[in-house]
């Protein structure tokens, strides 16, 4: 792996406790190098969730502690921060299920983003225009209120929001969780461009393991609680475990988890 | 016949106006509703809290009116800030039950605090404006009106086109709105959950202080404070908890009828209705409106 200084996120080792009881994570370590898409992937209740809030600071609101290990961004402790002093520092979370701010109209939900930086009206104009260009579809919804926006919309107002405070890093938590396949691949095409213009390194949970690496540059595969797997997003997507267990493909045709389990321990027994 | 309809219309302006005292009430509620969906029950004990300690200022160290309103004010931020620190922030996580329930502890010591500084006895509150008719009016519309409940309306509607203005225009208020929605996805984009408390909770006190100005000058700066600013509840159930133009209309809504049929229907009942008519109402809208007419609907896509 590349040096230190490459690396925008260090994760090493961490343990995460909810109500210092249930452990969530046993031993997660993983690295986003600068500029770099990294995909987290997993099953429900694997862990990714867990991970982006260790990270973003905002597990103290559920409770949740980091119990072991440490976190480095930008060659800093992420310790004693919280959630708001991390957007400060260019690191923003975009929560999954999209949570926009129903009540509000498109283009509030998208200018409270830069609720953190101390910008005039004619700058977050300047800003705003801008980021229409990468959410064409927003501008025109512009006006209306956000609760009313279909699903595919919302992700783009959570994610517009999220780039308005200017992130260098930005945590995606299952952005194309219930869309249509065509949405999945518009919500992906707009989170590439962010990253090749705008220089975004970005961590990013998925269920959706084959569009998820087919747009990153490396991925982990977590299950409860711990690394199973890591390497670039092309190794993976060649890696027989991998097509079998998240891709559903095998040479012998689709296969499911029991199938696999039962292999191994055949193999297992007959050496 | 013209009398009559006269002293109907005297019923109803009186009424109105007098509405507008619960609509100043209920906005502080509706300021913390808003932020943090709680009901605050120490609102009441704001109220009595900060005129006592206006009225303190004035009568017992001869501080001039407008720099002990001052002093009241500055009073309520601090007990703002303390309530976001000693109150708030360390039940910053915890379920919105346990927020009310603290809320509930927090009028009782804000109430024994007041008595303990400033004492028990009732006091007068002069703010230079009478509670008789204004001549004018009863000379040439033959209408009897307070001129403190003429005041009373302005200001209110002073307050309410401000925070209206505050909430829809500046960036403050738009951070206010996008807690009040979601408070975690807010705190996400980094929206710092405790200056937005900490604001929200002074601005609840300046506007108990005002409110309760207007309540002293009327019945005279004593405990029951506390229980009056209560009747805001029926008004907030009508207006809509989490709407300001909700607390004017439900103010002006309670006021209007309770005086009516107060007059024109408490006297089969023995009269006195005026203290239960309202929420005999907040029942009807609990029952067929429960958002109220103006609160925040909940939204949800199909």
């Amino acid at each position: 792996m590349s040096n230190n200084s490459a690396n925008i996120l260090d994760i090493k080792n961490i343990e995460v406790r909810y109500d210092n009881v249930i452990l969530a994570l046993h031993d997660v370590s993983l690295k986003v190098t600068k500029g770099k898409v990294v995909a987290l992937l997993g099953a429900n209740g694997a862990g990714k969730s867990t991970t982006l809030k260790a990270v973003s600071t905002m597990l103290a609101s559920e409770r949740g502690k980091v119990t072991n290990g440490s976190i480095e961004y930008d060659g800093n402790s992420i310790d004693k921060q919280t959630p708001s002093q991390m957007v400060g520092l260019g690191m923003v979370q975009v929560l999954e299920g999209r949570r926009c701010f129903g009540h509000l109209t498109v283009e509030e939900n998208i200018i409270s983003g830069a609720y953190s930086r101390k910008l005039s009206k004619s700058d977050i104009n300047q800003e705003l225009e801008k980021i229409y260009t990468y959410f064409i579809r927003l501008k025109e919804r512009r006006k209306s209120q956000a609760a009313f926006t279909s699903g595919g919309e919302q992700q783009m107002i959570a994610v517009a929001r999220a780039m308005m405070a200017k992130p260098k890093m930005l945590l995606l938590d299952e952005p194309t969780m219930g869309l249509a396949p065509q949405l999945v691949a518009e919500i992906f095409n707009i989170v590439k461009e962010l990253n090749q213009k705008e220089g975004v390194s970005i961590l990013l949970a998925e269920q959706n393991t084959n569009i998820a690496l087919k747009n990153s540059d490396y991925g982990y595969i977590i299950e409860t609680g711990k690394v199973m797997l890591e390497g670039t997003a092309q190794s993976l997507l060649n890696d027989d475990k991998v097509k079998e267990l998240y891709l559903g493909i095998s040479k012998k045709g689709r296969k499911n988890f029991r199938d696999v389990l039962k292999e191994e321990s055949l193999k297992k027994r007959s050496n | 016949m013209v009398e009559e309809l006269l002293f109907f219309m005297e019923v109803l302006v009186g009424g109105l106006l007098a509405g507008t005292m619960y609509s100043l009430v209920a906005l502080g509620f509706v300021l913390i509703f808003k932020a943090s969906a709680t009901f605050n029950f120490s609102q009441g004990a704001m109220v009595f809290f900060s005129v006592l300690a206006f009225c303190g200022f004035m009568q017992d160290f001869n501080i001039p009116f407008v720099l002990a309103f001052i002093l009241a004010a500055l009073l309520m931020v601090v007990v703002g800030l303390c309530t976001e620190r000693l109150v708030l922030r360390p039940l910053m996580n915890a379920s919105e039950d346990t927020v009310l329930m603290a809320t509930i502890g927090l009028g009782y010591v804000l109430e024994g605090l007041a008595q303990a500084a400033w004492g028990v006895e009732v006091r007068r509150l002069d703010l230079g404006i009478g509670d008789f008719p204004v001549p004018w009016i009863a000379d040439n519309l033959k209408l009897f009106i307070s001129a403190l409940d003429i005041f009373a309306g302005l200001v209110a509607a002073f307050m309410i086109i401000g925070l209206f203005l505050l909430f829809k225009y500046t960036k403050i208020g738009l951070g206010l709105r996008a807690v009040a929605d979601d408070a975690g996805a807010a705190s996400s984009i980094g929206i710092p959950l405790k200056h937005i408390m900490l604001l929200v909770w002074s601005a609840a006190g300046v506007v108990a202080l005002v409110a309760g100005c207007m309540w002293g000058a009327r019945a005279g700066v004593q405990f029951a404070l506390v229980d009056l600013a209560l009747k805001a509840l029926p008004v907030l159930i009508i207006g809509g908890f989490s709407s300001i133009p909700g607390a004017i209309v439900g103010g002006l809504i309670i006021g209007a009828t309770e005086k009516v049929l107060e007059v024109y229907i408490g006297p089969f009942f023995g009269g006195a209705i005026e203290g239960w008519a309202p929420y005999v109402l907040a029942i009807f809208f609990l029952l067929y409106r429960p958002e109220g007419l103006f609160g925040e609907k909940i939204i949800r896509r199909v």
